[in-house]
């Protein structure tokens, strides 16, 4: 069991900034995603913490141990790879036990470990065979019981399920949370996929070129990201964004796009102050914030904003209409499926008014945010 | 329609057939017109024209050349210096393809450049240098010294094979290895018997270049000719005013055997060595 922190972790080839400036912590237990775009550093921050790459400035901690010259086999860490990388030419059981044969293991305890870990998995019958023989999902799950069976501190997964079909990728998923749950140790996880870090993480770490944008709990990304770049990066559809300025007063304050234009609540006016009106600012809602005017919930502060429907593509539980505004801004609604939606009509979409994030047009940080489903962490 | 062109390729795929089986003839003939030499008496070796078979089945030719003509010992130096070379030649090109291929240092482009040159040395060049450098280490006429000439070149083409090879292992299997606390000579085991293809292709090249070698065995035990191989051991046969051909014969079977036989064990990596390195 161990905490792990990234303090002030650079790692440069030359000129290339692979990770910048990092400083994270993650506390003992804790199921941590780094996620980002590819090239966002997120991969090469977890190969500096299990050694593979060596850090060009700041410190690296598993536990009370500052690890930066420690070889990897001597970091208590395991790692699941996307490729799996599993031995070829050994079967599951040889493959298992390989690092603990390593580590001079005694040959009974390697055999519990082994029995153990497969049980746990439910490989057990696959122990003879050898990694051709089996399936991509059956590979994964020997790669992480090659990973249980060291009983590391730290367990690191690079997009361990990016080979696997859509499917298999649900279930395996639900497995690890499990297994996490069930080892109750450290998992530090990188995907690049955003629903896989909102469905298994307690908290998300979102990179963006090397630099480490924010770092919460999933819900509160989702509720209050705090730059353009996450908001846009967490949530599918992606969040919908508008170019416009800050209007009117304390009493009465909007965005206005030029297509559309929202008066804002009182929490929003409240941290935007009389300073912010005039100011420059791109302002996002989300796809299910916007609603068919048939098809409100109750209890929606609505904002109508007359566009025209450009495409729809139905889900079967919720269809995804693609509208353009008067000023051809085009966003991105999430309606009921019951809304008779075809192309070219011309509707009045039922903004929340609620949930407009509001970010700063030059620094593209946020302004002002919406009330979330929980407080602010 | 369908069916007509159908039978069309079939027509087409039996003329092919029978074509390339006329080639084959032509081409394994003059060898299977050697082995039943090996079974014939002199005189009606002389007399069958192309026929292949014996009128009358003479195995003396076997027994000639394994005793009187001393193959026993020329097999058994044979096998001696092509199992040898042949493992020493695995050994350095593995291993040398093996930190070309995973590691970067300064100077690793010019040596793998420079070991890529020696293909094109031609062979005969070399010879004096060797046996100079043999003699000064006074393992002439000694089987270790016609080992370490067999296997002292840079083995350019075997090293080529097993650096496109380790490359293109997938780089994970190697951070696998590291967090799993492999060492060099570790990891390096553990990844070598997937360069199978690689091995095998290299055992039926070293041993068959190995085998037939002439010149090495020759001159490197000029003044002990119970050191020679099997290639050299032929002269056994040239006598003084005649030849022993149907000896000779036999005792091109008995030298041809053990090379087919490698070739068979291996010849399934054959190929995927060789495709294997050139996609890496």
């Amino acid at each position: 069991m161990a905490r792990v922190f990234y303090e002030n972790v650079t790692k440069a080839w030359g000129d290339v900034i692979g990770v910048n400036n990092l400083t994270l912590e993650i506390p003992d237990k804790e199921f941590l995603v780094l996620v980002g775009p590819s090239g966002c550093g997120k991969s090469t921050a977890l190969r500096c913490l299990a050694g593979l790459e060596e850090i060009t400035k700041g410190n690296i901690w598993i536990g009370d141990r500052i690890v930066n010259d420690v070889p990897p086999k001597d970091r208590d860490i395991a790692m699941v790879f996307q490729s799996y990388a599993l031995y070829p030419h050994m079967t599951v059981y040889d493959n298992m036990a390989f690092g603990l044969k390593l580590r001079k293991t005694p040959k009974d305890e390697i055999e519990r470990r082994v029995q153990e870990a497969a049980k746990i998995l439910g490989i057990t019958q696959l122990l003879d065979r050898k990694p051709k023989q089996m399936s991509g999902g059956q590979r994964q799950r020997v790669a992480l019981g090659r990973a249980i069976v060291r009983d590391p501190a730290v367990f690191l997964f690079d997009e361990p399920l990016s080979n696997l079909d859509a499917k298999l990728r649900v279930q395996t998923r639900a497995e690890i949370s499990k297994l996490h749950q069930r080892l109750g140790t450290t998992f530090i996880y990188v995907t690049h996929d955003q629903v896989e870090a909102l469905t298994m993480a307690d908290r998300i770490a979102v990179l963006r070129d090397g630099v480490l944008q924010q770092v919460n709990t999933p819900q509160h990304l989702y509720d209050h990201p705090g730059n353009v770049f996450v908001a846009g990066f967490i949530g599918s559809p992606a969040m919908n964004f508008f170019s416009g300025t800050i209007t009117g007063t304390l009493e009465e304050m909007y965005v206005d796009s030029g297509g559309v234009r929202i008066r804002l609540p009182q929490n929003e006016v409240e941290q935007l102050g009389a300073e912010n009106i005039g100011r420059e600012v791109i302002f996002g809602v989300r796809p299910e914030d916007i609603h068919h005017p048939q098809y409100i919930p109750a209890g929606v502060k609505e904002q109508l904003i007359e566009a025209t429907v450009d495409v729809t593509e139905l889900m079967g539980n919720e269809i995804f209409v693609y509208l353009l505004t008067e000023k051809e801004e085009s966003f991105i609604a999430r309606v009921d499926p019951r809304a008779h939606l075809r192309p070219g009509d011309k509707v009045k979409m039922a903004f929340n008014s609620e949930k407009v994030h509001i970010f700063d047009k030059a620094t593209e940080k946020m302004l002002a945010t919406p009330k979330g489903t929980e407080s602010a962490a | 329609m369908l069916n007509h062109r159908l039978t069309r390729l079939t027509r087409y795929n039996l003329i092919l057939v029978f074509l390339l089986l006329v080639i084959g003839l032509i081409w394994i003939y003059p060898f299977l017109w050697v082995v039943f030499a090996a079974f014939k008496g002199q005189r009606e070796m002389f007399t069958a024209g192309a026929r292949l078979w014996p009128y009358e089945w003479v195995f003396d030719n076997f027994s000639r050349a394994w005793i009187k003509a001393n193959f026993r010992q020329y097999f058994f130096n044979t096998v001696l210096y092509s199992t040898a070379a042949t493992v020493i030649e695995l050994i350095k090109a593995s291993m040398c393809g093996y930190v070309l291929a995973r590691y970067r240092f300064p100077g690793r482009d010019f040596l793998y450049r420079l070991i890529l040159a020696t293909l094109f040395v031609p062979i005969a060049t070399v010879i004096i240098p060797q046996f100079v450098l043999i003699k000064a280490l006074g393992l002439l006429n000694t089987r270790l010294g016609v080992i370490l000439a067999l296997s002292g070149g840079a083995g350019a083409l075997y090293v080529l094979l097993f650096t496109g090879f380790f490359a293109s292992i997938p780089e994970d299997i190697f951070d696998s290895a590291r967090i799993d606390g492999a060492n060099f000579f570790q990891t390096f085991r553990l990844v070598l018997p997937l360069t199978r293809p690689v091995i095998a292709t290299v055992i039926i090249f070293q041993f068959m270049h190995t085998w037939n070698e002439f010149n090495i065995p020759l001159i490197f035990t000029f003044s002990k000719p119970e050191l020679r191989n099997l290639a050299v051991g032929m002269y056994a046969f040239q006598g003084e005013y005649s030849f022993d051909w149907t000896g000779f014969a036999a005792g091109t079977v008995i030298s041809v055997i053990p090379v087919l036989l490698v070739f068979l064990a291996f010849q399934n990596y054959f190929v995927r060595g060789l495709s294997g390195a050139v996609k890496g």
